[in-house]
């Protein structure tokens, strides 16, 4: 069975490794990287099952890497969670649109959050 | 209390009133924080072998630092007003090797390089030791998020205006800063006197607090935008000891 692959965009590289690290010990694969212009050279390439996103990046913001994403039919259905510092705004905010399936919060959460999440979304 | 913007009122610049102060003091000290309990949940979970908890321990006393040297900025800036310090003749070059060996552990954790360009005959300025070690420390670190992992962060001094102030400031080789922030920048920066810059990302308080202690010496604080990155600067009155002799 082909595991899992996950990419991470998260511009705090050690919490970037931090989740990556998480992720691997429960058998899922992950890699990183800093900011939506990398992203989607990655997404591009490797076609990654699920993404974590972080919201406030260096350069374009991850709406705008969303809105890319939905954009091309093959890379339109990858579920994303969204992981940021602040979970509270995007509250009743219509977020299937962008394919985000989950909001968590680096504040509250535990690091088996993520993966209960990314399990949940996998094919 | 009410505290003044880096454009020294209101009207023209960025500024913070309390509540805005104090909302992003807390946001800026939102994230070392998460990233410090989600290290710590994972060493209580026993993730990863003994080298990557090694490296978590010292990820985690590395983001303490950090966050202690905000918190000890902001009460610094808060009091500032209040307290007496000592302006003096410094040697910009020194602080720059001190700041440097202060900062190197934490660049090499995160696998960057910082130097300090060396002159051969360094000028003294007027300043506070620990206000402008600050400032210095603030442009450090803030280069460190933006630099790219190529080219190591650069901390030089060197003359302006006909040798009556120096410039002490960090380079950093990272992104380029997209022209719209840009043009904010320049559009404050013909309004004010004092030079204002924000990355994307960035709440603007630590450049807030470290204008703050540059007006209190008489300083200027400013950005130069470069195809390859970005230098954050002070300008401070060159000292004439050397005149008087």
């Amino acid at each position: 069975m082909k595991q899992p692959y996950v990419l991470i965009v998260e511009d705090d590289d050690w919490l970037a490794e931090q989740y990556a690290r998480t992720l691997e010990a429960a058998g899922i694969q992950a890699s990183a990287v800093g900011h939506a212009l990398a992203a989607m050279d990655v997404i591009d390439t490797k076609k990654p099952d699920a993404l974590v996103l972080d919201v406030l990046l260096p350069g374009p913001n991850i709406f705008t890497l969303l809105h890319e994403i939905r954009s091309h039919s093959d890379l339109a259905a990858i579920p994303v969670i969204l992981c940021t510092n602040s979970a509270d705004k995007f509250v009743g905010e219509d977020l299937a649109a962008y394919g985000i399936k989950t909001v968590l919060s680096k504040t509250t959460m535990h690091p088996g959050d993520m993966v209960a999440a990314i399990k949940k979304v996998l094919p | 209390m009410y505290m003044k913007g880096l454009a020294g009122n209101a009207k023209d610049g960025l500024y913070f009133d309390d509540l805005s102060f104090a909302f992003t003091a807390a946001h800026e000290l939102k994230a070392p924080l998460a990233l410090i309990r989600q290290l710590a949940l994972s060493l209580e979970d026993g993730t990863g072998d003994a080298n990557d908890k090694e490296r978590m321990l010292r990820q985690i006393t590395l983001t303490a630092e950090r966050s202690l040297r905000l918190t000890e900025n902001l009460t610094r800036s808060a009091r500032l007003d209040d307290s007496l310090f000592t302006l003096e003749p410094l040697n910009p070059q020194q602080l720059l090797e001190e700041v440097a060996h202060e900062f190197t552990p934490l660049y090499k954790a995160k696998d960057r390089e910082i130097r300090v360009s060396s002159r051969f005959r360094p000028m003294l300025v007027v300043a506070n030791r620990d206000l402008l070690h600050r400032i210095l420390a603030n442009f450090t670190d803030n280069a460190l998020h933006y630099s790219g992992d190529t080219m190591p962060v650069e901390l030089y001094a060197g003359k302006r205006e006909s040798g009556a102030r120096v410039r002490v400031g960090v380079r950093d080789y990272g992104p380029a800063v997209p022209s719209k922030l840009w043009k904010n920048l320049e559009a404050n920066l013909g309004k004010t006197r004092q030079a204002l810059h924000m990355r994307p990302q960035s709440s603007g308080l630590g450049l807030f607090v470290a204008g703050r202690f540059a007006d209190a010496m008489n300083g200027t604080i400013g950005a130069v935008r470069h195809r390859d990155g970005a230098t954050f600067y002070v300008d401070m009155d060159a000292s004439r000891q050397m005149t008087l002799l």
